[in-house]
């Protein structure tokens, strides 16, 4: 089975993907990025069967029903997974189900370019100290907005291309390659451990050394309970309830 | 009325004052609705583009403060300050936490704006920053349940039959209603939290309270940093060693040592290194960055 699209055809849907990845159309992006319905008819518009594209990407929609991503990682990408699996599914006139087994893959291996994103923005954001402290607001809403989404373009646009115009078997066959390798080991464990730096940052900012304590105790109270799945909302009234009674006993000893 | 005319004689008053003294801080402009939609715009269209690993949403967050800060700061030093502050780490959800978020803060910075140019007491940055990073956590966990977990399912599951027909309407619809309704209900919370905001406000500048609440606004926001260090920051072991044909799983030691050692120990590095050297946040990363790409090359971690 040989599939193809032309060069038009596959560089319109690499850039619906990068302006769905960037995020640049705001928060809506949210349920383009989450749910494939959006990029389904997208990529039926582009190809010129809408019908067929829709009932390849209700299918897709029922595995990632659901969905949703707590602070903001997704175990998949749906919209990736969508530019992908529906031009192969109409091309090679597959049926719903095959696309979803091209789709499940593909997913995977786009939510750990999303997660590469990030990390190219921890950097490549670092002008916005320079214009924060000089007051400049022109600058700093470039660099917060501007060069986050030219990374992302520069990011999702060639790879979706190539990955579109020479083929989807290319893409299964990385994936299998590089799933279980050392780059992204690396990738996960710098993206894991780099949310240290905000949370020390913070500690710091804050700077009362003798508050220390009720950290300790938040840490330990959600690691010890980490099975327990507690919601951030009964933490929240916990913190709240400590702050109360803190503030309390501190200020009757200095009445007294 | 009278009100009014009383606060713009004060006013003249005031920026006669500023001509006679050197560094007095102008006054600040009045914020209306529009500056309010403004922000909750900026946030809203940035929310997710500026996404980083050590600050989260915190970029995003900023940007939609831009205007609104520059009518309140009109005093280049006290902008950037305003503009630094809101670059320190922030992650929530977009609507039920952002919106409101971005309401409370405008008020509380506009308080502290007219504060400093009346040369009263401020509300100090501690204050602003201890409320955002308290309230941030419970809100996004009710948002994050509420918009894409029921919200965003709702519309798709009306729309999906129009989808399995193949008509494109199945996937139109369920993202527009969600879009207009996450947006409209997101800025109400934006106002919402700005009149609740400079209620507060107003009881903390007139309380004479204000030194409690900033340590009760530490301990919420500590704890809540200790939260989020628990349920965010991932760093295990996967070191293996064999000694006389016994393995040993470095991890499973460590958990019965203490559970959770790792990225409590990145943390307190981190925290130590600031405190010696000052708040070097580039050279943080570097170094942090630096550690975890070596240690994960070897499969230490």
């Amino acid at each position: 089975m040989h599939v193809t699209l032309s060069i038009w055809q596959a560089l319109l849907i690499a850039l619906w993907v990068a302006l769905v990845e960037s995020r640049i159309l705001g928060f809506s992006t949210l349920t383009m990025r989450f749910s494939p319905l959006m990029t389904g008819m997208m990529v039926g518009f582009i190809m010129g069967d809408i019908k067929q594209a829709m009932i390849v990407t209700a299918a897709i929609q029922l595995v990632y029903m659901g969905f949703v991503a707590p602070g903001g990682a997704l175990p998949a990408e749906p919209c990736i997974a969508t530019a992908i699996a529906v031009p192969v599914a109409l091309l090679g006139h597959m049926s719903p189900q095959g696309a979803i087994a091209i789709a499940v893959p593909v997913g995977l291996l786009g939510s750990y370019l999303y997660q590469f994103r990030f990390f190219l923005n921890t950097f490549a954001l670092k002008p916005m100290d320079k214009y924060a402290r000089e007051g400049n607001a022109r600058g700093l809403g470039f660099a917060i907005m501007g060069i986050p989404t030219l990374i992302s373009f520069a990011l999702f646009i060639p790879l979706m291309f190539i990955a579109l115009y020479f083929g989807a078997p290319v893409i299964s066959g990385l994936v299998a390659n590089i799933e279980h390798g050392t780059l992204i080991h690396v990738l996960n464990s710098v993206g894991g451990g780099l949310a240290a730096l905000g949370i020390a940052v913070i500690m710091q900012v804050i700077g009362k050394k003798q508050l220390l304590p009720f950290f300790f105790l938040a840490y330990f109270m959600s690691v010890a309970f980490a099975k327990l799945d507690i919601s951030m909302t009964i933490y929240a009234i916990f913190g709240a309830i400590f702050a109360i009674l803190y503030v309390t006993f501190t200020s009757k000893k200095s009445t007294n | 009325m009278s009100e009014e005319v009383a606060a713009t004689n004060a006013d003249v008053q005031a920026s006669e004052d500023v001509q006679a003294e050197e560094h007095r801080i102008p006054q600040p402009d009045k914020i209306t609705n529009k500056d309010l939609m403004k922000s909750w715009f900026g946030w809203w269209w940035a929310n997710e583009v500026p996404h980083t690993f050590d600050r989260m949403l915190a970029p995003a967050f900023c940007f939609g403060l831009i205007p609104t800060l520059k009518k309140l700061y009109k005093d280049k030093a006290e902008l950037a300050k305003a503009f630094q502050r809101h670059l320190l780490f922030f992650n929530t959800q977009a609507t039920w936490g952002g919106g409101t978020l971005t309401g409370v803060t405008i008020s509380l910075e506009e308080a502290r704006a007219k504060a400093l140019a009346n040369g009263e007491e401020p509300i100090s940055e501690d204050m602003i920053n201890n409320t955002k990073v308290g309230l941030m956590g419970p809100l996004a966990g009710i948002g994050d349940s509420i918009d894409s977990g029921t919200v965003q399912y709702i519309f798709i599951a009306i729309f999906l039959p129009f989808a399995q027909k193949g008509n494109f309407m199945g996937a139109l619809l369920p993202f527009l209603c969600f879009a207009i309704a996450t947006f409209t209900y997101g800025y109400y919370f934006t106002k919402m939290g700005y009149s609740l905001g400079r209620a507060a406000a107003k009881e903390i500048m007139t309380g004479g309270r204000m030194a409690g609440i900033i340590d009760g606004l530490g301990v919420l926001g500590l704890y809540m940093m200790g939260i989020l260090a628990g349920q965010y920051i991932k760093i295990q072991s996967y070191l293996k060693f064999t000694i006389s044909k016994k393995t040993f799983d470095v991890q499973d030691i460590l958990n019965t040592i203490l559970p959770g050692i790792l990225p409590l120990f990145a943390v307190l590095m981190l925290y130590w290194y600031f405190q010696k050297q000052g708040l070097k946040i580039t050279r943080g990363l570097i170094y942090l960055t630096i550690a975890l790409v070596a240690l994960s090359i070897f499969y230490i971690i």
